[in-house]
């Protein structure tokens, strides 16, 4: 036990290391100006960023658990597979498709973009949905039953306080990843920090390169360190034990 | 859509590597282009012709101009179509020389440090230009570069422009048009995107402005016009073959090969064949490959 926390710091330690000297070296060679010489770009581009992940994200929560509660729902439980496949399938499509497919339709910029990114974070979110409510323990249902609760007050009550860690383990999937595919955005002019990454590969300047990377790296910890302390928030101290068991 | 122009690319790429390889001859060379469909045909051309003379070839294609620049230098690309003016300019950051010859010259002397051998110039200027739709041009009375930046500076953030990465970003794209003639877009007002886009989105009227190339098929397509540059800020982007030096003591005769070639071709005919490609949908290959067997570089098999 004991040398199983030595070795363990060791690697936290160089990792820690590891990334201080990235960002002296980065630092070092100035890759950072960017954002402070050209902050004005630097604030949009960022803002369009954000923008598109919200939108996208937010569309694809109302859309996704709205359908995997509505799935679990003994009426429609047979249409399971159908729906599940139906996500799967816009997951499989490559994103530069999606994006690429989306501009004959909904032209360039914006729209496109929300688009396939919200076709892209619907199976992480709608896939633990499903899980999250069908992983509830059958009795609990039973004795909410018994209890005399309608279907309504066990969903509310029961199933999606039960589920609420593995819905928001799906979202926090869904935006980091979203984050990061939101790059892709600069191909069909919906800005976004994508375009330094791309003017860096373009003009083969790491300064641009760094400048957008890093700051997209750092929204994905950011968001996903804001939605660890909603799920602290909104899963009841129960269900939270057990999934940490 | 530049990822669908290259699927025939590669596919020929593999038939020709394995064509050649049946004939092991030991001339091997590898030629290298960037992501525009000029630059796809260019790199076709001069692999077929390659290829006639018993060379196997590869294509490194679809790169960014500093890309290919750096692969150039390192020796993973041998030889590669250049514009005098992106080197001149972007890569060895020197002021724009007017006069084709004397900026050729220039590329040349430069490069002998970096190994690089520059040849056979040809007519093809493909210099960057500013487009707009040729309604609103009137409509608004912008008729030069020159007027652009008077509508803008008497209407800030009205206009919109669609550029690519490289050229809002370059020292002789975007920013320095700008500093030339006194006006600013603003970056809420540049929509960057892919190069193949910026047309399409302006033909939408999505924006009012869009980075355009002389040697552009869609500028006759679309009905734009191209806003004169009457400052004279874009310099001449004549197509040359750049070669890494010891490759071309190797196999002088790439000099003659691509010769002919840069002697036949120039805009009008570079123009013609982009129309081919971007506008009707050939593929890079049999535009590439047609224009050879009609002008006899080739026989047809």
């Amino acid at each position: 036990m004991n040398r199983k926390k030595w070795i363990g710091n060791i690697v936290k330690y160089a990792l820690y290391a590891l990334v201080a000297t990235f960002f002296i070296w980065a630092i070092a060679n100035s890759y950072f100006d960017y954002i402070f010489t050209q902050s004005g770009t630097f604030l949009v581009l960022l803002r369009q960023h954000v923008v598109l992940v919200l939108v996208s994200s937010i569309l694809a929560i109302l859309v996704a658990v709205p359908a995997g509660v509505l799935i679990t729902r003994p009426k429609f439980k047979k249409a399971e597979w159908l729906v599940s496949n139906v996500a799967n399938l816009g997951q499989t499509i490559p994103s530069l498709a999606v994006l690429a497919l989306m501009i004959s339709i909904l032209g360039i910029g914006f729209k496109s973009a929300v688009f396939a990114l919200f076709i892209y974070s619907i199976l992480p979110i709608f896939r633990n949905t499903v899980a999250g409510i069908d992983s509830i323990d059958k009795n609990m249902i039973d004795a909410a039953k018994g209890m005399g609760m309608k279907p309504h007050q066990i969903l509310f009550r029961v199933e999606l306080p039960n589920s609420a860690y593995s819905i928001l383990a799906g979202i926090r999937t869904a935006v980091v990843l979203n984050i990061g595919t939101a790059a892709l955005a600069y191909v069909v002019g919906a800005g976004g920090l994508g375009v330094w990454i791309f003017t860096g590969i373009n003009l083969f300047d790491n300064g641009f390169l760094i400048s957008g990377a890093i700051p997209v790296t750092l929204l994905a910890i950011l968001a996903d360190y804001i939605l660890r302390k909603i799920e602290y928030i909104v899963v009841p101290k129960g269900s939270r034990r057990i999934e940490k068991a | 859509m530049n990822l669908l122009k290259l699927i025939p690319l590669l596919i020929t790429a593999v038939i020709l590597s394995a064509c050649s390889g049946i004939g092991v001859t030991g001339k091997e060379v590898t030629v290298g282009g960037k992501n525009f469909t000029e630059q796809y045909l260019l790199s076709e051309m001069t692999a077929f012709l390659l290829v006639e003379e018993g060379f196997k070839v590869n294509q490194m294609n679809n790169l960014g101009s500093s890309v290919v620049r750096s692969a150039l230098e390192n020796g993973q690309v041998d030889m590669m179509w250049e514009y005098t003016g992106t080197a001149l300019i972007t890569y060895m950051g020197e002021d724009s020389i007017a006069d084709p010859e004397a900026a050729f010259e220039k590329v040349k002397e430069n490069d002998i440090k970096n190994d690089i051998h520059w040849m056979n110039m040809s007519d093809v200027n493909n210099t960057y230009a500013l487009a707009m739709r040729s309604e609103q041009s009137e409509e608004l009375g912008i008729k030069s570069i020159s007027d652009l930046s008077d509508y803008i500076n008497a209407n800030p953030g009205e206009l919109t422009m669609a550029a690519d990465a490289e050229f809002a970003n370059r020292s002789d794209g975007l920013p320095g048009v700008e500093d030339t003639y006194g006006f600013e877009f603003g970056s809420d007002q540049v929509r960057q995107m892919d190069l193949g886009l910026t047309q399409r989105t302006l033909n939408n009227e999505q924006v009012d402005v869009s980075v355009a190339f002389e040697t552009d098929a869609t500028i006759r397509n679309y009905d734009l016009v191209v806003l004169e540059d009457d400052k004279r800020f874009f310099p001449p982007y004549r197509a040359a073959v750049a070669i890494n030096q010891e490759v071309f003591e190797k196999y002088p005769e790439i000099e003659e090969i691509t010769a002919r070639l840069a002697d036949s071709l120039n805009s009008d005919i570079m123009r013609e064949l982009n129309y081919l490609v971007d506008i009707e949908g050939q593929s890079v290959s049999v535009v590439a490959y047609d224009w050879l067997v009609e002008n006899d570089f080739l026989e047809e098999e």
